[in-house]
């Protein structure tokens, strides 16, 4: 167990900069979650905390020692890729020991940590098996074995989840979730899907062309995401958006668009003044009330009805937004809704940066 | 063409199928191959027309005590097992350099298999050149360098004439296991070296448990093809040293070569083929089940 300090850590291929200076610390057992788009440079942050890519600059420090100079099998981590990477020819036994064999443990000792975690992750019975002849899920199993039976400091984990089917999927991310509160080792976790970030992270980076866009605990970032970027990264369906200005009124201030008129309670002064923004709703946040206490008006589009809730399309003026409804909504299109939302719940942001206003 | 109509529902529309195709099969390799075989039990010499008919065995039993025959046979066996020791050292060595992505790999994977391209009589008579005891190139380099004291008749020394005949067989015929092993190594995932690497695996323990476990298959095929041409192809040495000096050189299949056309002597020279055939149908055969490729990768 340890913390993991990453200080203004820089990457570049030639002139072509994939990482501008990143900062993340993480608390000793703490579990990151770096979460982006391809591309954004998560992967590549993860090589470098691994050390299987060099750094341009800045500095990694695990457990408070800096591992720029080691090589990754110095480092006291263990890492589970996307592709699983299991020894083709080794059985599954061996698989999970190579690591503890290529440091001379010995071959009792070995057996033993083997079959611990076999028992842990519930693959003993395929021990003896060639990772030929195993399903994903299996494959997906021992790959944590082989991570966990080092008992390293760090765990890192490469979107580990995004070759199994949805399912599966499901239930392995409860598995590391179970994993990590049982081993409680720090983990850095890899991955473009924001519902594993939520469920997953004690702390989320929110990465997009090098750059974080935020870093905090999940529930922040989901309710008071920082950018614009942020707030339609997270959340499924993605956070609506609705172009519109800002009226100072006795109350706060009062957002106005077309069919839109909500009045937002403020402590900030400076967001009084009269200026375009863009509002944020969270879907869920959208209920159905009368006429006569509506802030929102629309014209119901299309309803979809998922089973748990029905998700209403609904044109306002000019927009489109998606309201999650309880199930038995009983609206048809074409016909007029009026919906209304706790003010505290919305987001403001300013339309040119994309950065989230206070309020 | 009612009776075709019904005859296609039929299964046995699909041998009818195929017959074509297999008279082909029949005509150009079975019977060539049957009646190539057929001579080593008869008696041909153009030379002596009227000498003809079924001698039984006698060729067999004349290669038996034939003491170039022995000769042959051991070095071919050293020529090939050489050779391909050096190709398949030199191919792999060239594919992982290849395999690095650094700037201008793409150009040397295609300078690299130049000497592949060139025909055999080609790099023959080149290399023929180059080592020339007269006006050899090596020759006059090494002697400059003082690993020589004078020029050296590499091909006419019994002593040096089957090392250097191995070295440009070497030399020509590396960039096929270079070529082959590259997209071997290409195939093999890069995740496999990074955990490695984070499993504390060194070089030499990635090349033994990752990347020859990887490239067997590749490997295998590429050895047996190897091999059977090497066996079968005499022109390097009959451009280099025609079997010489003396026979320090003799190879099964210039052997055959020469006592056919130069002998004309068609039922021995047959019956030496035969053997080849057969030497090389057990090597390959063995050579599959020691290397197990065919039972697929990862379950062996």
């Amino acid at each position: 167990m340890a913390t993991l300090s990453i200080r203004d850590v820089r990457k570049s291929y030639g002139s072509v900069q994939v990482l501008h200076g990143v900062d993340i610390e993480l608390e000793d057992g703490g579990f990151l979650v770096l979460l982006g788009p391809s591309g954004c440079g998560k992967s590549t942050l993860l090589n470098m905390i691994a050390g299987l890519d060099d750094t341009s600059g800045g500095d990694i420090l695990i457990g408070g020692r800096s591992v720029l100079d080691l090589a990754p099998k110095d480092r006291n981590i263990a890492m589970v890729f996307q592709s699983y990477a299991l020894y083709p020819t080794m059985s599954v036994a061996r698989n999970i020991g190579f690591g503890l064999e290529m440091r001379g443990v010995g071959a009792d000792q070995r057996t033993r940590a083997v079959e611990d975690a076999a028992r842990m992750l519930q693959i003993s019975h395929l021990l003896d098996r060639r990772p030929a002849n195993l399903s994903g899920g299996q494959r997906q199993r021992v790959a944590m074995g082989r991570a966990i039976v080092r008992d390293p400091e760090l765990f890192l984990f490469d979107e580990p989840l995004s070759n199994l089917d949805a399912k599966l999927r499901v239930e392995m991310r409860t598995e590391i979730k179970r994993l990590h509160e049982r081993l409680g080792t720090s983990i850095v976790y890899v991955t473009h899907d924001q519902i594993e970030a939520m469920t997953l992270g004690t702390k989320v980076a929110v990465m997009k062309s090098g750059y974080i866009q935020q870093l905090g605990d999940p529930r922040t970032i989901y309710e008071r995401p920082a950018n614009m970027f942020v707030a339609s990264f997270i959340g499924s369906p993605a956070m609506n958006f609705l172009a519109g200005r800002l009226v100072p009124d006795s109350e706060g201030v009062l957002f106005q668009a077309s069919g839109v008129s909500i009045v937002l309670p403020t402590r900030n002064r400076q967001v009084g003044s009269e200026r375009p923004v863009m509002l944020g709703i969270r879907p869920e946040e959208l209920r159905t009330v009368a006429e006569n206490r509506a802030s929102i008006i629309g014209e119901i589009d299309v309803v979809e009805p998922t089973g748990p809730e029905t998700m209403v399309t609904v044109q306002v003026g000019e927009n489109a937004i998606i309201a999650r409804l309880p199930p038995r909504f009983a609206g048809r299109r074409k016909e007029p809704i009026f919906l209304a939302v706790d003010p505290a719940s919305v987001n403001l942001f300013d339309p040119d940066s994309e950065q989230r206003i206070d309020i | 063409m009612r009776a075709l109509g019904e005859l296609s529902e039929t299964r046995y529309w699909m041998y009818l199928l195929l017959l074509p195709s297999l008279a082909l099969i029949l005509l150009v390799i079975a019977y060539p191959t049957l009646y190539g075989m057929a001579i080593s039990f008869r008696e041909m010499r153009l030379t002596r027309p009227g000498l003809d008919g079924w001698v039984g065995f006698k060729h067999y039993l004349a290669m038996w005590s034939d003491p170039v025959f022995w000769i042959a046979l051991k070095n071919t066996v050293v020529w090939v097992a050489a050779a391909v020791v050096l190709e398949l050292s030199l191919g792999l060595l060239a594919a992982t350099a290849l395999n690095r992505d650094l700037p201008g790999t793409k150009i040397f994977a295609v300078l690299i298999l130049l000497p592949y391209f060139l025909p055999n009589v080609v790099a023959g008579h080149m290399w023929a050149l180059l080592l020339d005891p007269r006006l050899g190139v090596i020759n006059d380099l090494l002697v400059r360098l003082g690993v020589l004291q004078a020029y050296k008749a590499w091909f006419a020394d019994p002593n040096t004439a089957l090392a250097a005949t191995i070295l440009v067989e070497a030399w020509h015929g590396f960039p096929f296991f270079a070529l082959l092993l590259l997209a071997g190594l290409k195939g093999i995932p890069e995740d496999l070296y990074r955990a490695a690497a984070v499993d504390g695996a060194g070089l030499a323990a990635q090349l033994r448990l990752i990347t020859l476990p990887m490239l067997k298959t590749v490997i295998a095929a590429a050895v047996i093809l190897r091999v059977i041409g090497l066996v079968n192809s005499p022109d390097l040495l009959l451009i280099l040293t025609g079997g010489g000096p003396g026979d320090a050189t003799q190879v099964l299949s210039l052997y055959a070569f020469q006592t056919a056309y130069k002998e004309f002597n068609f039922g021995y020279a047959s019956a030496l083929s035969v053997v080849m055939f057969v030497t090389l149908m057990i090597f390959a055969a063995g050579y599959i089940r020691i290397s197990r490729i065919t039972k697929g990768q990862g379950d062996d």
